[in-house]
């Protein structure tokens, strides 16, 4: 490790709602970077295959795609600071054609990159302590959390330091690494769901026990082809045997998991062939095996780590709701963007606001660089220098004062960031489809700018509702159609593209996985197939349903009529 | 490689992909052996031929400095090759979402 | 075959015999596991070794361990991982204190990781180049989880020196 990374000072206060780093980290991944430009000229030289670089490559977050080489970079558990922020909008404007991309994983990407600058990339990154470490490849990949972390008033307990943990612990982890299939963990302290927790191979809930942090655990839920809710594995999982239990449930993955059929290969299968109680009855016997003592978190440890988080003082004057009451009777469209873009803080007088990449007509998820320096600034002046990605592509400022919302709207309505949208059908997740995507079958962002377009109307989203359109270009189900109120995935028919709709499906505390609704479609008849769900939804909604809830009641055959019927 | 990707029929012509292994860029396998970044400089093969072509640029992937060679179905009705397959059309001629990065200017407006 | 031992080449004192092969009566041998109990049949102070295939439970040598003094577990291919998790329960479930060794076609990238979990040789893979073997075991001081080798923590959390602790 060099002497320059050695003698960079620790920086003065800790980040807020993240881990700061130290020297140890911060030569940790020097020595990654290093390691990954070695791996690089070992492959120019020759002297690693294509197929034996590409593991590498994916351990670092480099897919080749279509047309380029992509970079995925971590944002472990969503979180950020605005020193990281404006890196990343310097990589998009030196490296990449002036973009990013923020991904349902929390994650960021990056799509024309060059083979070449990669090593550069990661030692620019490194040095605001940031890593593309496993966001590919058959390992643990990057750890989620919920978006409103710390900051709900729904929260029982904040999950990010325990996320923090996990990512550590799970960082070039020596025996899972070589896993039969990638491995996503999330985690959330609320009893509302809104990481999907029963949609990942381990979902975690932490709460206050009598003694403590205690977890529940769920296991072997995902989407992909086979698209399965997770199964609830144990109750009350306390603190110390995190890890212990954690490295049962993988290890017993890892030896049994199957490697002959990589659509098989995913823990869900797993569980479904040994069953939830078989399952638990190997884990359990590879937990009483274990050596717990070496891989017990005691508490020191969790609190060496969390007093490693910044926390922000949060000191609103006492007329702040009074303030942010009045500046919403006096501006409609403020007032607007407030009902569908806040959530409620746990303090008096603070919100946590969404700043939604879902512009009309838009690329969900895409950011400019300008406008990603942008959303650096504001989170500077009105939220503790904090960013949040979200699961939904968009991203949150955590601790907003409510006198000062008015200001950060304005802000955000001069980078072109004001769209209120959130959670209606303007707010649409789409993988990168056949535009960018090498595995995809049909392009997805087009149908979503499409969609966003015909319902740009704000006052028209309102009146329909909660509505969460989701499309995935394969069914690889990046986009996690199977969990969207309306699924569309993308198939191929001949070489050409055509969409499938499901409806039904749901991520929360509800999961549950969407119904093929009849026979896949052309592109151009997509979206009208879309308004016509709609329009039924609209004639035969009840006062206050949201479309999920009169699909769940009337069934199936109205929605099939509206789409088919005509055709 | 993804059975996609080679999709060919029985008849008809073919040209010759890979991603520059440096960059990742796309590249044709153009007149002189060389690769091009424009699909207009492709040269186009009898699909009788194309497999021992393919086999050819293949072996020489390392020293080309590609990766993941195989051969792409066109039309046969154009002066500049034009996929069968919506995929192949993208890579051919860039992303539909940002018409800014087209890869020929001057290439058939509508890839669909 | 090479045998790489602390990212050092070192003399391999043992042979390697097939199913069909004749079993010598003395010397060091690694016998497959369909013939251990040939194996286990020879002289008791002849050393005998064993090859696990990697769909095998560690668990079936539990009666044999005390007779082993190595057990040989392998890489059909670097993304098949499960010599780590064998490696690991070897130490961990079965206490087994003698050499345990990779073989078949693991990378040098995946040398560390190895070591973390137990392995104490690697026999390496034709053509491979033994530094940069040797370079992998030396790229990081630090490691973020507990493993087989209980080195000594660094700092607070979770993470341990990996430095020259680790011999
Ligand atoms: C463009 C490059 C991408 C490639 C090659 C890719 C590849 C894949 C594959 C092969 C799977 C299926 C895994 C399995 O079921 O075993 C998958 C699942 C998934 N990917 Fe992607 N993906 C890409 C981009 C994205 C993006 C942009 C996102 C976020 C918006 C994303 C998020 C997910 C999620 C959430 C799943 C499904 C959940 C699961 O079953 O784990 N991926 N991806
Ligand atoms: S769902 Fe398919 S098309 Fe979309 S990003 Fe994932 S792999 Fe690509």
């Amino acid at each position: 490790m060099s002497a320059e990374i050695l003698a960079t000072p620790d920086t003065g206060a800790a980040p807020v709602g993240h881990y700061a780093y130290d020297q140890v980290d911060r030569a940790f991944l020097h020595d990654r970077v290093e390691q990954f430009r070695d791996q690089v000229a070992r492959r120019l030289s020759g002297a690693l295959s294509e197929d034996e670089f590409k593991p590498l490559r994916l351990m670092n977050g480099l897919y080749l795609q279509l047309h380029a080489y992509m970079l995925r970079v971590a944002i472990p558990y969503g979180i950020l600071d605005s020193r990281q922020m404006r890196e990343l909008a310097h990589i998009a404007r030196t490296y990449d054609r002036d973009y990013g991309h923020f991904t349902t994983r929390q994650n960021i990407q990056f799509n024309w990159i060059r083979l070449e600058d990669t090593p550069d990339i990661l030692a620019r990154l490194a040095a605001v302590d940031m890593h593309a470490i496993q966001t590919s490849g058959n390992c643990i990949r990057n750890i989620t959390c919920d978006q409103f972390a710390g900051a709900a008033v729904d929260e029982l307990l904040d999950p990010r330091v325990h996320a923090e943990i996990l990512r550590q612990w799970s960082t070039l982890h020596p025996e899972f690494s070589f896993l039969p299939r990638k491995f996503k963990i999330a985690i959330s302290g609320s009893p509302n769901d809104r990481v999907a927790a029963r949609f990942h191979d381990i979902g975690l809930v932490a709460k206050p026990g009598r003694h403590g942090t205690v977890f529940d655990v769920f296991v072997g839920g995902g989407m992909g082809r086979t698209p399965v809710v997770g199964v609830h594995l144990r109750d009350n999982l306390p603190e110390e045997d995190l890890l212990a239990y954690l490295e049962a449930m993988v290890r017993v993955y890892n030896e049994y998991g199957r490697r002959d059929n990589i659509y098989k290969a995913r823990i869900k299968i797993l569980v479904q062939a040994l069953s939830a109680e078989g399952y638990r009855e190997k884990v359990d016997a590879e937990f009483a095996a274990m050596d717990r003592a070496r891989y017990r978190l005691p508490p020191e440890t969790v609190a060496a780590i969390r007093a490693r988080f910044g926390t922000p003082v949060l000191d609103a004057p006492s007329d702040a709701a009074d303030r942010l009451a009045e500046a919403r009777r006096t501006d409609a469209l403020f007032d607007r963007w407030v009902r569908t873009n806040t959530h409620p803080h746990r303090a008096a007088g603070y919100i946590s606001a969404v700043v939604s990449l879902k512009p009309d007509g838009g690329i969900p998820g895409d950011a400019t660089s300008a406008q990603i320096d942008a959303i650096a600034d504001i989170a500077d002046r009105f939220s503790f220098g904090e960013i949040r990605i979200s699961h939904m592509q968009n991203i949150v400022l955590g601790h907003v004062r409510q006198d000062q919302l008015h200001a950060l709207w304005q802000e955000l309505g001069r980078a072109g960031l004001a769209s209120a949208n959130i959670g209606l059908i303007g707010d649409i997740i789409a993988c990168p489809g056949l535009d960018y995507c090498s595995l995809a079958n049909a392009r997805s962002i087009p149908i979503a700018q499409k969609l966003s377009a015909r319902f740009a109307n704000p006052a028209l989203q309102e009146r329909i509702g909660d509505l969460q359109i989701k499309i995935s270009g394969c069914i690889n189900a990046c986009g996690h159609h199977h969990a969207g109120h309306i699924g569309i995935l993308g198939v191929d028919k001949k070489g050409e593209e055509f969409f499938q709709l499901t409806l039904g499906g749901s991520a929360g505390n509800d999961a549950a996985i969407g119904q093929i609704l009849g026979p896949a479609l052309p592109e151009d008849a997509t979206v009208d197939a879309i308004a016509h769900l709609v329009d039924a939804y609209l004639v035969h909604r009840t006062d206050g349903e949201r479309f999920l809830d009169t699909y769940r009641r009337l069934g199936a055959a109205l929605f099939k009529d509206a789409v088919y019927a005509l055709a | 490689m993804d059975v996609r990707n080679n999709r060919r029929q029985a008849g008809g012509s073919s040209v010759v992909t890979a991603n520059r292994l440096l960059d990742g860029r796309i590249v044709w396998l153009a007149e002189d052996g060389a690769w091009s970044g424009r699909i207009d400089a492709a040269q186009v093969f009898s699909n009788d031929g194309i497999e021992a072509v393919i086999d050819t640029a293949t072996r020489r992937q390392q020293a080309d400095g590609v990766v993941g060679v195989y051969g792409v179905q066109i039309g046969d009705d154009s002066t500049t090759p034009v996929p069968v397959t919506v995929r192949e059309r993208i890579r051919a001629f860039g992303p539909t979402v940002h018409p800014e990065f087209a890869t020929l200017t001057e290439g058939p407006p509508d890839v669909r | 075959m090479p045998l790489l031992e602390n990212g050092r080449l070192v003399e391999d004192r043992w042979t390697t015999v097939g199913s069909d092969d004749t079993l010598p009566t003395t010397g060091p041998v690694i016998v497959p596991l369909d013939r251990l109990e040939d194996g286990l049949a020879r002289p008791a102070g002849e050393k005998l070794g064993v090859a696990l295939p990697s769909d095998a439970d560690v668990a079936v040598l539990r009666a044999a361990l005390p007779r082993l003094a190595l057990v040989a577990v392998t890489f059909p291919t670097f993304r098949d991982g499960r010599a780590f998790s064998q490696a690991r329960a070897l130490r961990e479930h079965l206490d087994f204190a003698g050499e345990v060794r990779v073989t078949g076609r693991p990378l040098p990238d995946q040398y560390e990781f190895l070591l973390r979990c137990g392995a104490s040789t690697v026999q390496l893979p034709d053509g491979a180049d033994p530094a940069v073997w040797a370079q992998a075991h030396e790229r990081f001081t630090t490691a973020y989880q507990p493993s087989v080798r209980d080195e000594r923590a660094e700092g607070f959390g979770l993470r341990r020196f990996l430095g020259q602790a680790a011999n």
